[in-house]
């Protein structure tokens, strides 16, 4: 007992002195405070002095972290992601899909070709997998099934709510304004075999980008070529258009077993949209059709 | 004074006065009012800091806390003139009355009487502050002795009888910036500014870490001293830290033979 | 723009319930239904530049704010079609179709322009030759987004955010017609206030003024650090609004915002003479004596432009750093000499 006694005195005691060590360094910026800043704001300054304006641009891109910005009504609070130059508010963050091994490397915002396209197929990329509209299935295969899977955890997750919710603002006069595109899942192919489901692009394919990329620094350029085209397999070179889906004749997505409301699958197919697309073919530039494989690979 | 006995006996265990109630009662009005003042302050000081709005919301917002503190510090800077009153009156009563009455009152022997008050520092202390770094850094075996009051007790004592002073008056500056512009220049509103946040961060940062690990987390100390409560030491506490004070006041009761050996923070040393 | 013809889905509905209840979408409205498109959070993508580009509008917010009765095509008038080419910068100074109800004339932003031009945030001198480092002088949307509405009300005396219903109430028992009493309501009690909370503002100053590269480039102290040292600063980081902030010292009295000057012109509010006037503006400090204006707000503790500062910070800088240090030290040697309590280099007899 006395030697037990005798061990958590000593701890104690070691303990205490951890205590003043920390103390000590929890003071020093209190107590000098002042020079953190001014070091602070002269180490950005050597950051900024004398580079190109290109590598500057770098520097500031890597360097730059998400942040938000808040504005308070008295009422009511709105957080959002803060864009710089940005006008119109944006008013809630957005879940970043994890679990794609295509946003790995081509991120979440990958086509960038057709100046008139570029940001309807980024906004598609917003609730479709990559592999929806580049994988389809080749001559001669069966169709693929689709299902939604969480863009956080890469599950399978029943239709979103939020589909409905969009449903009902079209039945109400009332000022409700849903939220389209943030569902916080994906629509992504799978195969359904043997009565069980699974995904074109399972945690096998994932796992398999990852060690690319973890030891890309060490392959020659031939093995790097050799490993992207086996990481490309099954990419085509003719994605699905935007009238595969956007008719209301025979549509590539099954609309309805994928949650989707009547009367918004039938905005989707029928009136305005196909009409958009119709009336402003001239912009359909066809060469933008190229492979995914070369899309944003760069 | 002589409602306290130095020495009592309870449960067969032997403790030794310090504190009257008189005192205790200044004491918890005083650091009642340094935590008002610290928690309804230090959100402003570090108002950038995340956990400054919580808590300052809590002690009231930026309505009701200002209020908090200005009140808190009236009391405080009324305690600090009443303390100041208090032992005027406990040194002429007591000191100068003592040596009236012995006919020695002269104005040598009353200075000599002034720097002998128990929490004037001294020469002692001097010596004593030498012995402890002596014995710390293991240059010798024999832990410091002190009398009454210790010199890190004096600091203890100073802290606030220091601090208040300059705290006080810069913070009545602040509180009433309009009214006093009247008659001083504006610059003097920036050094109260700086002595009041920063006299503030060094008492903060001493009562925390020093001051309470002299009452509270020294391992003999810890959970709590409780003489603050009391008003008695233990004869554990008072070996330790009084010990020219121990063997005095056991030697004036005729104590001599119960006098144990010097210990350090409740480890036996051997000599 | 939605709630504009909000009331008129709800008339047609009542009208024609069973033949249109489903063909009467809240959303397309505008001519060209730009929402169609716009709605989608993920329509974006990244520009030449690295610059992430964002065209997603969320119609509730945009409906928050005085812009709400404003097409698209009001500001960006170069769109005529869908899919369009990359839109053209709007300029507020333009004409929009709103037509401003006192004057009958088409509302436009250009008063403020020309009020902007002539401040210290103007783009050309005295002279009209342009100021240096010209890029760093700031457009409309360098320092607004869409604006919002923050309405205020009064309810049995008490002064709270929001609009009250019980007012709008009162309203509609004349103006019965659609959101008229809603917006007029908002726009007029939104001004009886700021705009922005003051630390919105606060950080939309700091956006430049911060900036160590800017400031350097103009040989500007750091005013927002300092700011952020006074009462003033703290306060409003703990959430007053009765503090002042930026604009509440630097607008040019009896000016918009828009007006503020450099400290050395003498119409500035911060000009030497005119800063006792300017602190105590109506709600400030109205008691204050005349050596108020003598305190030294943005101080930097820079060792020639502030001495007293200065050395007043190094002193108390330097007499926590030791007292503490000292103690620290102590209590440290102190629990290294319980750990090894009979250990000693010299050993003293009793």
């Amino acid at each position: 007992m006395n030697l037990f006694k005798r061990i958590v005195f000593k701890l104690y005691v070691l303990i205490l002195m951890g205590f003043t060590v920390w103390y000590g360094m929890f003071m020093y910026p209190l107590i000098f405070g002042f020079e953190g800043k001014e070091e602070a704001a002269l180490s950005l300054q050597e950051l900024g002095d004398g580079v190109a304006a290109d590598e500057e641009m770098f520097a500031r891109l890597i360097e730059e972290q998400e942040h938000t910005s808040r504005t308070d009504l008295g009422f009511k609070v709105i957080e959002q992601p803060y864009i710089e130059g940005r006008f119109h508010h944006i008013g809630f963050s957005v879940q970043k899909d994890q679990t794609s091994m295509c946003v790995r490397c081509h991120g979440n915002i990958p086509h960038d070709k057709s100046v008139e396209l570029r940001s309807f197929m980024n906004m598609h990329a917003f609730y479709l997998a990559c592999e929806t509209c580049h994988m389809p299935p080749e001559e001669g295969q069966p169709d693929h099934e689709f299902r939604w899977y969480d863009k956080d955890s890469g599950k399978l997750v029943p239709n979103p709510r939020a589909l409905h919710d969009i449903e009902e603002s079209y039945r109400t006069a009332a000022r409700i304004y849903p939220t389209y595109g943030n569902y916080g899942a994906k629509i992504a192919p799978g195969i359904e075999e043997n009565g069980s489901f699974r995904l074109l692009h399972g945690k096998k394919d994932m796992l398999f980008v990852e060690r690319y990329i973890s030891e890309q620094g060490r392959l020659t350029p031939e093995k790097k070529s050799q490993m992207e085209r086996v990481i490309h397999r099954g990419v085509s070179e003719k994605p699905i258009e935007c009238k595969y889906c956007h008719n209301d004749q025979d549509q590539f997505l099954p609309f309805a077993k994928l949650g989707y409301p009547p009367q918004w699958t039938t905005e989707l197919t029928n009136s305005s949209v196909v009409g958009m697309i119709e009336k402003y073919k001239e912009f359909y530039i066809p060469s933008f059709l190229t492979p995914g494989i070369d899309e944003g690979a760069d | 004074m002589s409602r306290y006995e130095p020495i009592i006996y309870k449960d067969g265990k032997r403790y030794f006065y310090r504190f009257s109630v008189h005192q205790r009662v200044q004491h918890v009005i005083l650091f009642s009012m340094v935590l008002l003042l610290a928690i309804t302050g230090f959100p402003l000081r570090h108002a950038e800091e995340p956990w400054a709005k919580p808590l300052y919301d809590f002690m009231g917002g930026t309505d009701l806390a200002p209020l908090i503190h200005r009140a808190a510090g009236t009391v405080l800077l009324g305690l600090f003139v009443y303390h100041t009153i208090y032992w005027i009156v406990l040194f002429i009563r007591n000191d100068l009355g003592q040596l009236k009455a012995h006919g020695q009152l002269n104005f040598k022997t009353g200075i000599k009487a002034f720097f002998s008050q128990e929490m004037v520092p001294n020469m002692r202390d001097f010596h004593d502050i030498v012995d402890a770094w002596k014995y710390l850094l293991y240059f010798t075996n024999r832990p410091p002795r002190h009398e009454r009051m210790s010199w890190r007790e004096k600091f203890d004592y100073f802290a606030p009888y220091w601090g208040v002073p300059i705290l006080g008056p810069a913070g009545v500056l602040l509180w009433w910036h309009d009214e006093v512009t009247h008659f001083i220049p504006g610059i003097v509103l920036n050094a109260a500014y700086i002595m009041h946040t920063d006299e503030a961060l060094l008492a903060v940062l001493f009562l925390f870490f020093v001051h309470w690990y002299n009452v509270h987390y020294a391992p003999e100390k810890f959970p709590a001293a409780t003489v603050w409560l009391t008003g008695y030491l233990t004869e554990d506490e008072m070996i330790h830290e009084h010990y020219s004070e121990y063997l005095r006041v056991m030697t004036e009761h005729g104590l001599e033979d119960e006098i144990r050996p010097q210990h350090f923070g409740g480890q036996e040393y051997e000599l | 723009m939605i709630r504009r013809y909000s009331h008129i889905f709800g008339a047609s509905l009542v009208a024609i319930v069973s033949l249109t209840l489903y063909s009467a979408p809240v959303v397309a409205d505008d001519e060209l239904d730009c929402i169609m498109c716009h709605k989608y959070r993920g329509l974006s993508r990244i520009d030449e530049d690295g610059e992430f580009r964002l065209f997603y509008i969320n119609q509730e917010l945009f409906n928050s704010g005085p812009h709400r009765r404003n097409q698209c095509k009001d500001c960006h008038n170069d769109i005529d079609r869908i899919p369009h080419k990359p839109a053209v910068k709007v300029d507020c100074a333009q004409q929009c179709h709103i037509v401003e109800p006192s004057g009958e004339k088409r509302f436009t932003h250009e008063s403020i322009a020309e009020t902007l031009a002539r401040s210290a945030h103007g783009k050309l001198d005295a002279e009209g030759n342009p100021k240096p480092f010209q890029e760093d002088y700031p457009d409309c949307k360098d320092c607004h987004d869409q604006p919002f509405y923050r309405p205020v009300s009064v309810d049995k005396g008490t002064i709270h955010p929001g609009v009250s219903e019980r007012a709008v109430t009162r309203c509609k028992s004349c103006h019965k017609n659609g959101d008229f009493a809603e917006d007029f309501y908002e726009h007029v009690t939104s001004r009886l206030r700021k705009t922005r909370f003051p630390m919105e503002t606060i950080e939309n100053c700091a956006k430049c003024h911060q900036d160590p590269e800017f400031r350097e480039r103009h040989e500007l102290d750091d005013v927002v650090t300092s700011y952020k040292q006074t009462f003033h600063g703290k306060l409003i980081a703990l959430g007053s609004e009765k503090t002042a902030d930026c604009l509440d010292c630097h607008v040019v009295a009896g000016e918009n915002t828009h007006l503020i000057e450099s400290q050395s012109e003498p119409a500035s509010a911060v000009y030497k003479t005119n800063v006792p006037a300017t602190c105590g503006t109506e709600g400030c400090h109205t008691q204050a004596g005349p050596y108020l204006a003598g305190f030294q707000t943005h101080v930097t503790y820079d060792r020639e432009k502030y001495p007293m500062q200065f050395y007043m910070l190094i002193f108390f800088k330097g007499l926590i750093a030791v007292v503490l240090y000292f103690f620290l030290a102590l209590i440290f040697f102190e629990l290294l000499r319980r750990l090894f309590p009979n250990f000693t280099f010299i050993r003293e007899k009793r």
